[in-house]
């Protein structure tokens, strides 16, 4: 399968490469990081993990108990990614499941130069988008037209003391929240603020400019906001 | 759009232009909340406050979700499919240890 979501590759970009982030296209891994390239969030949410190195190495070498290993050690944080991107758990399987056999068909092209879990989780992204784009949407431009208004200008409720989230909402609160992003905000959302993908990653995946991808997050947080408060709102009249 | 609306007094910035200003503001990595508005506008400091809180919560949004055991299941028959009558064996099954 072509993983090939945009061709375009002879671009500036290609600092990511440097920084162990790697174009759909061939998947390169050419380039070494340097120390202070490496990108940090990705090494925060992706420590090294015992018995990985070698579960990769026996893999690569056809060992099907190996790729089990590599199964078991990946296939929460690849579902997961799957899920919040997508928001539809019958997607999310069968997408965590061609992002495995991928894996399984390109292992041998993984030659160490970024962390393991950052390439496969830049697959899996990969067979996300792709997903997205063979059923045409959600066109993240187009998101602008489908949300109107309510972001725009000044916000005359939000001064009401006893609304202000700081500190109040736990995760399944937030991860109810963002399940009920519309789909275009939700895929910047999860690859920036959850996932740690910087916006020039994100315009170069989903083929938009970085300004864009800065403007569809930051509606995302505003909507996320009101999803939240909302969800407060119903609780207290509950109570 | 909005670009208009709210310029009356000119001189300081009031909340709509402010809150215009904020994507920038956010991903140029200043200190929004101590932004001259900001500090003087309790609308605009909740605001700043509860964005900034729900990216912190983002990032620990950790990944909890796991796939149903058929999706395994489907990786190995689709993986022995691959292979089909192929010389080398396709994956093991089960846990054997
Ligand atoms: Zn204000």
């Amino acid at each position: 399968m072509n993983l090939a979501l945009k061709t375009k590759s002879d671009n500036p970009l290609t600092e990511n490469a440097k920084r162990g982030i790697f174009k759909t296209g061939g998947l390169r891994m050419n380039a070494r990081p340097t120390e202070e390239q490496k990108p940090i969030q990705h090494m925060r949410r992706n420590p090294p993990i015992a018995g990985e190195a070698e579960a990769i190495a026996k893999a690569q070498a056809g060992d099907g108990h190996s790729f089990e290993i590599l199964y078991s050690l990946h296939k929460r944080r690849v579902y997961s990614l799957c899920l919040r991107m997508l928001g539809n758990v019958a997607e999310a399987e069968d997408l965590t499941q061609e992002a495995f056999l991928q894996l399984y068909r390109k292992i041998g092209t993984f030659r160490g130069d970024s962390a393991f879990s950052t390439w496969l989780h830049r697959l899996a992204v990969n067979v996300v988008l792709m997903h997205l784009r063979k059923k045409g949407l959600p066109q993240v431009s187009l998101e602008e037209t489908l949300e109107p208004s309510q972001d725009d200008g000044p916000r005359k409720d939000i001064g009401e003391r006893d609304l202000v989230l700081s500190g109040s909402i736990d995760r399944v609160a937030l991860e109810r929240a963002v399940e009920n992003l519309p789909p275009g905000y939700r895929l910047v959302f999860v690859l920036h603020d959850v996932e740690g993908y910087e916006h020039n990653e994100i315009a170069d995946m989903l083929s938009c400019s970085i300004g864009n991808s800065k403007s569809q997050l930051h509606k995302a947080r505003m909507k996320l906001r009101d999803l939240l408060r909302s969800g407060q709102r119903k609780e207290e009249s509950i109570a | 759009m909005s670009s208009a609306r709210n310029l009356q007094d000119g001189t300081s910035m009031n909340c709509a232009e402010f809150q215009e200003k904020l994507p920038e503001l956010f991903e140029s990595g200043a200190n929004v909340s101590q932004e001259e508005h900001v500090q003087g506008c309790e609308t605009c400091s909740a605001l700043v406050r509860d964005l900034e809180y729900i990216a912190a919560q983002a990032k620990l949004l950790l990944p909890i979700h796991d796939p149903s055991p058929v999706v395994w299941d489907n990786i190995q028959s689709a993986i022995r499919s691959d292979h089909g009558a192929d010389s080398k064996t396709a994956v093991h099954s089960g846990k054997r240890t």
